[in-house]
């Protein structure tokens, strides 16, 4: 938890530093009117809603959730269709509340706050794989047909969404780290394992070289791209390596004043290096390992059932981690998925808060819980109780 | 338990230390590039362009302008983007005299980006243009140079090139004074080049505008000289002609006038661009027999000869077993040396030469040694003189130098044949001849005037040199003007005034050699109150190609107009008034 509110923290403070560079910058190049403050209050307030997600995520009885895991695994690929059905009616341009860009369709706005659909995917696979993988191990058909249908299906469709047609590979790549860290912590014999990673190995290559967007990122990691992306990619570089050991201190970046795309979502990591150089750096990378490993922690301890909503959140938090980080230092294509906690945007870390809490809340279960968990009790039945006995 | 979550801690650490690897290498190990390279990207260096100086000529002894700055600016058309039939209709009918490219080129290439259009555009136009609000137009405001005189004294002042460098002329000579020190701006920026307060290398150096700078030119004396040029050129054949007008009290410049002149805002479209080079500085020529002045003045200062010493002239001398005559025919037999030069005689001059070297049958080396001395370091004849504008320091062949004839050589260099001499050099000298013998280094620059308007005077610098004594320039004085007498009828000059001066025509030489039918005539004169010393200097050339020039005819009818415009202009009073 500890770890968890200081990554959120010192997400705030780049956000503080840079913000006001940001601004101007928008300023001078949008004409936009952005109070110097304006970043940093919005990410505030997104930490605060953070904490209230992380909160509910805690407080929350698993039990609720398994209940509606179905349900809310059928209401996050419907939401993603209705975005993708607007968004095809339209030509792929923002419409209402839909919203493009260099048609990419990921959002829906909501009032002031922007909605990422996806993210309602990871969530709902976290709790849906793990009910639909226990069914099958009672019922003794897991690692055959009965199992891989709906697995495919679901997988299939939430990667359609995200890859395809909203054209967002990091997301795809967060999904799919979720279903196949699941698959494997089921315990399926190792080579249906083995070739179920061989066939999403081939879907997303197919997938990249259909797409020309991903192409050229490809091209670019190769080096011989000369685009948008590989500017990208050079200025994040460009920033780690003018950070060196200590980095120039907050407030001093230069890299952030427009040079760098992203500064505040995507790229963040990358200001961090320039502005806290290796060591802080260093810091930070050695508490997402932390956390991750405390992760694993509780996922090796509790109950199948737990170990793989845990897995879950393991797997979504370390893929944005390994693949935002490795895309910034150029060990990977870019894809412009953001890092937890971090980068500026309120979606992004109220779900991740979310399933932090909810990680938080397994692990305080480990070992105290005797009930088989179909016996224990959901948040209506919790507070019914409790009703009961506040009348008596 | 879950055995199987090893998966993970091996794939986190594998993936940490790949990128904490990673890490190292780029922000430890290769910290310093990428400090290399995100100067070159973050620092802008920009220039705060100085303002370059005016140019001002005196009146009354006041500075007035005759060079300013003004606004200007510049169309740049982008022909990607600019739609070419809309914008030549409109950009065409409002700068038409301003276009430097035609438009058919301009809209050659519509991959290019940036094209020129026309430079030195007026407020008013560039304004008209801006209203139209045309895609792909752009004005870029810059100074161009204006001339409130037009092309009056324009081979003096030179013109400023599109890239702002002064060429030729004041312009050209004194371009470091006038253009003055750019500034620089070194700063870190950000994407959009807005600089940023970040970093400790920001420099800012601001810029040193350019002098103004005062002439000694004397503005209304330099128009009236240059149209009185111009009205005597129009009863000749010739169509160039100097004039150079000097104080010889201090050696500085009031009038250095050049015809034909050039419009120095449109400097481009002279046809001819030898009308660029001043030919007062610029160019050493033969100025012939006003050297005689010269050859004269050292016997006499020498105490080897009097105007009224006498010699045997038998119409010519063979020096060197070459035959070298007199081009005035007459006069044979014992004359004066006065009379020599009165006819200009070649054989009087030889003679000097002569007797220099303490002979009158030949030339000693002692005889070339000593005009040497006189010429090259009394007079300053074959070198730089000093004057503020680029100079041609001309040729003089040395008392012991390895030439043919070397005898000959220096025959033809007491009338001014044989070496090259700049006008400056040659008025210069004349000056000290007359002035009471000193040098005086030419001067054109009078001070400047600084940012409050002040007017500054450079300090008058004395006499660099003793040339001759007073008695021989007085003796000189006294030739000159009996030679410019006897030849031009007594009172063709004005009652009260003391004018003398000496006429000189050379052959031109083309291609190394003399030419039969092209001579220069050139004539240089002194004035002033009778009895009192000179007041002006002046030095007349006029020359055509393919014509004979002739300097009695030609050059010293252009010197009594000058002569007389400038006694006027300087309202110099004659005698007993």
């Amino acid at each position: 938890m500890g770890l968890t509110f200081g990554l959120m923290a010192a997400g705030l403070i780049v956000i503080y530093a840079i913000g006001p560079q940001r601004a101007n910058f928008m300023n001078s190049l949008y004409g936009t009117d952005f109070s110097s403050n304006y970043f940093f209050l919005h990410q505030l307030v997104a930490v605060v809603v953070a904490v209230a997600a992380f909160a509910a995520g805690y407080v929350l009885p698993y039990a609720t959730y398994r209940k509606y895991a179905k349900i809310m695994m059928l209401g996050a690929i419907i939401l993603n269709a209705f975005l993708g059905l607007l968004a095809a009616m339209h030509g792929w341009q923002s419409w209402g509340i839909v919203k493009c860009e260099l048609g990419a369709c990921r959002w829906l706005n909501l009032g002031p706050l922007g909605f990422q659909p996806a993210e309602a995917l990871k969530l709902a696979l976290i709790f849906y794989l793990p009910s639909l993988v226990m069914k099958h191990k009672k019922e003794g058909t897991l690692g055959k047909k009965e199992f891989f249908i709906p697995y495919v299906i679901v997988m299939g469709l939430s990667l359609l969404f995200s890859v395809v047609l909203q054209k967002d590979m990091g997301t795809g790549v967060v999904i799919g780290a979720i279903g196949i860290a699941i698959l494997w912590m089921s315990g399926i014999e190792w080579w249906k394992f083995v070739g179920v990673l061989l066939l999403v190995l081939v879907g997303g290559i197919l997938m990249i070289i259909s797409s020309p967007h991903r192409m050229e990122r490809l091209m670019t990691y190769s080096g011989e791209g000369d685009s948008d992306a590989s500017y990208h990619i050079d200025n994040a570089m460009l920033a780690i390596g003018t950070g060196g050991m200590f980095g120039v201190g907050i407030g001093n970046s230069v890299q952030a004043t427009g040079y760098l795309p992203e500064s505040i979502n995507d790229s963040v990591f990358a200001v961090m290096g320039e502005t806290f150089g290796f060591v802080g750096l260093m810091v930070v990378l050695a508490a997402f390992m932390l956390l991750l490993f405390s992760l694993i922690k509780t996922a090796e301890n509790v109950e199948q059932e737990y170990a793989l909503v845990v897995t879950g959140v393991m797997a979504w938090i370390g893929a944005h981690v390994v693949v935002n980080v490795a895309a910034m230092v150029g060990l990977i294509p870019l894809t412009g998925i953001t890092l937890p906690l971090l980068s500026y945007g309120g979606t992004s870390m109220m779900f991740s808060a979310f399933a932090l809490g909810l990680a938080m809340q397994i692990s305080r279960l480990t070992g105290r819980e005797t009930e088989p968990i179909e016996r224990r009790q959901t948040w209506k039945e919790v507070s019914k109780r409790r009703m009961e006995r506040s009348r008596a | 338990m879950q055995k199987r979550v090893w998966l993970f801690r091996a794939g986190f650490i594998l993936a940490m230390l790949l990128i904490a690897g990673r890490l190292f290498r780029i922000q430890i190990l290769q910290h310093d590039s990428w400090i290399a390279k995100a100067e070159e990207m973050h620092i802008v260096q920009s220039k705060i362009p100085a303002t370059r100086g005016e140019i001002y000529m005196l009146e009354n002894d006041e500075p007035v302008a005759v060079v300013l700055n003004q606004s200007s600016w510049t169309v740049v058309i982008d022909p990607q983007t600019a739609n070419p039939e809309k914008t030549e209709k409109i950009v065409g009918e409002l700068v038409k005299e301003q276009m430097v490219a035609k438009w058919s080129d301009i809209f050659a290439n519509r991959n290019l980006r940036y094209y020129v259009a026309a430079r030195n555009v007026t407020r008013d136009v560039a304004k008209k243009i801006r209203e139209e609000e045309l895609t792909g137009v752009y004005l870029i405001e810059g100074n161009s140079r204006v001339y409130p005189e037009g092309e009056t004294g324009s081979t003096m002042l030179g013109f400023v090139n599109a890239e702002g460098e002064g060429q030729y002329g004041i312009e050209g000579a004194l371009n470091e004074e006038l253009a003055g020190k750019d500034g620089l701006l070194k700063t870190v920026t950000d994407v959009n080049n807005v600089a940023l307060s970040i970093g400790d290398d920001n420099v800012r150096v601001p810029a040193e505008d350019g002098k103004n700078i005062v002439l000694t030119v004397d503005r209304g004396l330099e128009r009236k000289i240059e149209n009185g040029i111009r009205d005597y050129l129009k009863e000749k054949s010739a169509t160039h002609a100097s004039a150079l007008v000097m104080d010889p009290r201090t050696g500085r410049v009031l009038a250095m006038a050049t015809v034909p002149t050039y419009d120095a805002t449109n400097y481009a479209r002279v046809e001819d661009g030898s009308v660029y080079v001043n030919p007062v500085t610029e160019v050493a020529y033969e100025p012939a027999s006003i050297c005689k002045t010269f050859a004269f003045a050292a016997a006499i200062e020498e105490g080897k000869m009097t105007p009224e010493t006498t010699y045997y002239n038998p119409g010519y001398f063979t020096i060197d077993s070459q035959k070298i005559e007199n081009a005035y025919k007459g006069q044979l037999g014992e004359i004066t040396m006065q009379t020599a030069l009165n006819y200009s005689l070649n054989t009087g001059s030889m003679t000097a030469l002569m007797l220099l070297g303490g002979s009158t049958q030949e030339i000693t080396a002692k005889a070339r040694e000593t005009l040497y001395n006189y010429y090259y370091e009394r007079f300053g004849l074959g070198k730089y003189t000093g004057i503020e504008l680029y100079e041609s320091p001309g040729t003089l062949v040395g008392p012991h130098d390895e030439v043919y004839g070397l005898n000959a050589f220096y025959a033809n260099m007491t009338f001014g044949q044989n070496l090259q001499l700049s006008m400056i050099q040659v008025a210069a000298a004349f000056s000290s001849v007359v002035n009471g013998g000193n040098y005086y280094r030419p001067t054109i620059v009078a001070g400047e005037v600084t940012k409050d308007g002040e007017f500054v005077r450079s300090e008058q610098e004395g006499p660099v040199r003793r040339t001759i004594s007073e008695e021989t320039s007085a003796t000189m004085r006294r030739m000159l003007y009996g030679t410019r007498n006897s030849r031009r009828l007594y009172g063709i000059d004005k009652t009260g005034y003391y004018i003398g001066g000496k006429t000189g025509t050379a052959q031109t030489i083309i291609d190394g050699a003399y030419s039969f039918d092209e001579t220069v005539a050139s004539y240089i004169g002194y004035g002033g109150t009778e009895g009192e010393l000179p007041e002006y200097v002046i030095m007349v050339k006029i020359w055509e190609k393919g014509q004979k020039i002739e300097g009695e005819k030609d050059a010293m009818p252009l010197f009594d107009k000058l002569s007389n415009l400038t006694i006027d202009y300087l309202k110099i009073r004659p005698k007993g008034v």
